[in-house]
């Protein structure tokens, strides 16, 4: 096992350095970002994004536009708006999150202003699940919607569609020993080696019906508790775990029959773009990076079909990822 | 030949037999990757891909490397062991659809 990022941790007055996505960030003391990890390079090359709560700026840039913004992004439940993405130059990306506030992303990622629903308790949630991954894409990475664990110092994916049991899975190999990656969007990056995953926030959000299904040792073993709702309980690692390769990436699917593994050596590559995180950013030098990054993945060989059939227990399929990666069962 | 001063046309304009003596190459903003399943074009002008199957992935990159369309043919007659002919009227449908999607260009050959 690799050795972990301190949750715990802070920079100078006034400055909190964290890490996430591939991302140094510079947060406002304001604002709490439960997950994040250490900075792990500070007073390196990297400028940090600058994460900031202030409305009063937001306004102020998106007000100055001149041009009508571009609807990049929309998801509606019904006719009820949950989330847009407008995009403007010079200002950039304008994330809006119902119940949780606003978010401008500067078009360079290094500056994230935000404005807080003054009714939501958990608004900056809405950071660490999208404005991140955002800023980490604009950046440079490329970020996937999957859960991930760190097993035996490499980097395992779980993509899915949601509610496909990522989290649930993704639970029950950090109950085997796994360290939690991320539980929604894992940010890779091309290197001259294997892609490098990035640890994102390591909260991990498992339905209520998951959770009643596990002991006071299995919740122990998932960190701490966080806030939860009536569908859903959090939990906060206790730590962060520092970028791993990737080991494998297993694209989840419902089926009749299952569990099985499947070992794809002609994985579809537009399989893989869907898989992607954020498709706002639409600019050449993403889309390029989007198909290297997918192209790399397919040309890793590490890409596997795992078929489950309702009802199949996160334990056992956890078994068979382990068995089929040959990670050392802890 | 480079991109400034080709001399290009739209497909629409060559015959056959023009369209054989003709280069095609892909414009700066069209990249491609090759899968095992498939090949992948991509215009990064308007965000779109096109998804090509293996043969046609092979014809693609054998017009990226001849000097002219028809200068392919061969190649891909020896690839694939079937007639000229019919390898040629393929070539010549994938590159007719390659340029209607702004995907290839067919340039002067003798341009450069």
């Amino acid at each position: 096992m690799p050795a972990a990022t301190e949750i715990q941790s802070s920079a100078g007055p006034g400055e909190n350095r964290r890490a996430a996505f591939g991302l140094e960030l510079s947060i406002d003391p304001r604002i709490s970002i439960p997950g994040l990890g250490r900075s792990l390079s500070a007073g390196t090359a990297q400028p940090p994004s600058r994460v900031q709560l202030d409305s009063g700026e937001l306004d102020r840039r998106w007000g100055a536009l001149t041009m009508a913004p571009l609807r990049a992004r929309e998801i509606r439940w019904g006719k009820t708006p949950l989330l847009s993405v407008d995009f403007a130059e010079p200002a950039g990306y304008l994330l809006w999150a119902r119940d949780h506030g606003r978010v401008l992303i500067s078009p360079d990622g290094l500056e994230l202003l935000c404005e807080a629903d003054p009714e939501s308790e958990h608004w900056a949630t809405i950071i660490a699940a999208q404005a991140l991954p955002l800023a980490a894409t604009i950046r440079g990475l490329e970020v996937f919607h999957a859960s991930g664990v760190v097993l035996d110092g490499r980097a395992l994916l779980i993509a899915g569609r949601p509610g496909a049991g990522k989290s649930s899975l993704a639970a029950a190999l950090v109950r085997v020993g796994g360290q939690l990656l991320s539980d929604d969007a894992v940010a890779l990056q091309l290197s001259d080696g294997p892609l490098v995953a990035h640890p994102g926030s390591v909260v991990l959000q498992l339905r209520a019906a998951e959770d009643r299904k596990l002991s006071v040792d299995a919740r122990a073993a998932l960190g701490h508790p966080a806030s939860s709702s009536t569908d859903k309980h959090r939990y906060v690692s206790d730590r962060v775990p520092d970028p791993a390769p990737l080991g494998a990436l297993f694209l989840l699917e419902r089926s009749a029959d299952g569990p099985a593994v499947e070992a794809l050596t002609a994985v579809s590559p537009f399989e893989l773009l869907a898989s992607t995180f954020n498709l706002s950013v639409r600019t050449p030098a993403r889309l390029l990076r989007q198909l290297d990054v997918v192209s790399a993945i397919a040309a890793s060989r590490l890409v596997y079909r795992l078929r489950v059939r309702p009802g199949v227990d996160a334990e056992q399929l956890a078994a068979v990822i382990l068995e089929t990666t040959s990670f050392p069962h802890a | 030949m480079t991109d400034k001063g080709a001399d290009t046309t739209t497909m629409s304009e060559l015959s056959d037999q023009e369209l054989l003596v003709s280069r095609a190459r892909l414009p700066q903003h069209v990249v491609h990757r090759s899968f095992v399943s498939e090949t992948v074009v991509l215009n990064l002008r308007t965000g779109r891909y096109h998804g090509l199957n293996p043969t046609a992935g092979k014809m693609l990159s054998a017009l990226e490397t001849a000097a002219t369309v028809g200068d392919a043919v061969p190649v891909l007659v020896d690839e694939y062991g079937l007639g000229r002919e019919q390898i040629q009227a393929d070539l010549l449908t994938l590159t007719r659809g390659l340029i209607e999607r702004g995907l290839i260009v067919a340039a002067d050959a003798s341009g450069d």
